[in-house]
């Protein structure tokens, strides 16, 4: 019976040691990646649109005003989806509209990787 | 309710001066499009392909392809069901034509070179709707007034192809069409073949060398029309290929599917009869046949054109990979073509 409470007192403390941990990792990760997911967002979209350097984009830029099509933008998802090493389902994809809009759910996705 | 086209509809974007570029080439047309029609008294008629009703042994022939059809799957009917409604929408595509500027049939029975040619080709492609529905009906696999109620949806809805009455963009997306019937009716001659059916295979066979024919023409008017306005023509073509080249039948309704041309896609598609990569093969060969990588001459609108056409196949393909990899267990559908049996998309 003893030998099995310290397993369990044992077991608990390493429970609490990753709790901690992934609790202070998924803070780290979202005070990180805002500007800079913006950042790598905006970078796939010139390239892809093959928009000058000059040009600056805004979070709220829309894909359609840069000239995007419906090609465009599908390549634009795949881009991301390399980038950052997810995947994004056929519906959320018809919602990504602008680069913050991209970005959000890119961090949602990478969100969601990390838990699993 | 049948569904509509959703996107606005453009008339008469071809600028008036270039209508004379048709009128000048009636004679080229006459020497080198009308020769690509074949003579009616040389062409198959649906009758060669079928029972003769004033023959003793018609009922026996009749049982024998019944039981030829009998080995046939669902999802086979579907797709041939689909292509025969599209063939027998027939007067859409004569109308079509016809809205093009400077080469319509002005009074139906005009004799110039393009209006000769227009109702030639609408007499050919007749027998298609006529041999595929006569076919069907006798297979007794296949529900007909539901087939029947579905066609007369899709001649009421009609189709905006986007070729905003230019005769350019026009000819490109026939060109197109004409290249994809062939490949789609090529395809279900083999799968009949494959599944024993070498009459029906013969006839679907025959329907595709047609379309070939067609295909042959179409492609020849664009030719000229590359030589004559490089640029123009490929503006044109980048023009249809952004737009995407609708399907003749996207409009299809049954009275009961409110998706039945998705529907029926996803079965062409999963069976090989007509796919996305048909799609990008199809926009190679062309660009191949009317060699516009090696077009000169053009302007910086010009350049950008041909380069968005010369790069896009690849594209296609690659976010068509992309969907292949993706693609999760379909569901099984109902199609009242064959009295609501089910067939796996």
């Amino acid at each position: 019976m003893a030998a099995v409470s310290a397993t369990s007192i044992r077991w608990k403390d390493f429970e609490c040691e990753v709790g901690f941990y992934g609790h202070i990792k998924e803070n780290l990760t979202l005070l990180e990646a805002k500007p800079e997911t913006v950042e790598k967002v905006c970078e796939i979209v010139k390239k892809q649109l093959a928009l000058k350097d000059e040009i600056v984009l805004t979070p709220d830029s829309k894909f359609s005003a840069l000239g995007a099509d419906s090609l465009d933008t599908v390549e634009i998802v795949m881009g991301l989806e390399e980038e950052f090493g997810i995947t994004v389902e056929e519906d959320n994809s018809q919602n990504i509209t602008t680069i913050q809009e991209a970005a959000d759910l890119i961090e949602k996705l990478v969100q969601q990787k990390a838990e699993a | 309710m049948p569904p509509r086209e959703v996107h606005v509809q453009v008339t008469h974007s071809m600028p008036p001066q270039k209508i004379e570029i048709f009128k000048s080439l009636e004679d080229w047309a006459e020497n080198n499009i009308l020769v690509h029609l074949k003579p009616v008294e040389k062409c198959w008629q649906p009758q060669d392909f079928l029972p003769e009703p004033s023959s003793e042994g018609f009922h026996e022939e009749v049982k024998e392809l019944r039981e030829r059809s009998k080995e046939i799957p669902d999802d086979y009917y579907v797709c041939l069901v689909g292509d025969m409604i599209t063939e027998e929408a027939l007067p859409t595509y004569q109308t079509m034509l016809n809205t093009l500027d400077g080469v319509r049939d002005e009074t139906g029975a005009s004799l110039t070179s393009w209006a000769i040619w227009t109702r030639a080709w609408t007499a050919e492609e007749n027998r298609h709707g006529d041999l595929l529905n006569r076919y069907l009906y006798l297979s007794g696999r296949v529900d007909m007034k539901q087939i029947e109620k579905t066609i007369q949806y899709l001649i009421g809805s009609g189709m905006d192809p986007r070729t905003e009455n230019s005769p350019y963009l026009g000819f490109i997306y026939t060109s197109f069409q004409e290249r994809a019937t062939f490949i789609s009716h090529g395809n279900t001659a083999r799968h009949a073949k494959e599944h024993g059916d070498v009459k029906l295979a013969q006839i679907c066979g025959t329907i595709a060398s047609d379309e070939k024919r067609h295909e042959t023409a179409y492609t020849k008017i664009v030719e000229k029309l590359f030589e004559i306005d490089p640029d123009g023509t490929v503006l044109s073509f980048a023009d249809m290929m952004k737009k995407k080249i609708s399907m003749p039948a996207h409009l299809m309704y049954d009275g009961r599917d409110d998706n039945l041309f998705e529907h029926f896609s996803a079965v062409a598609q999963r069976l090989g009869v007509y796919t996305a990569k048909d799609y990008a093969d199809i926009l190679e060969f062309l660009i191949n046949r009317w060699k516009v990588g090696e077009l000169t001459g053009l302007s910086g609108e010009g350049k950008r054109a041909q380069d968005f056409v010369c790069t896009l196949a690849p594209r296609i393909r690659r976010i068509e990979e992309r969907a292949q990899e993706r693609a999760k267990q379909a569901p099984r559908v109902p199609f009242s073509w064959i009295y609501g049996r089910e067939v796996q998309l």
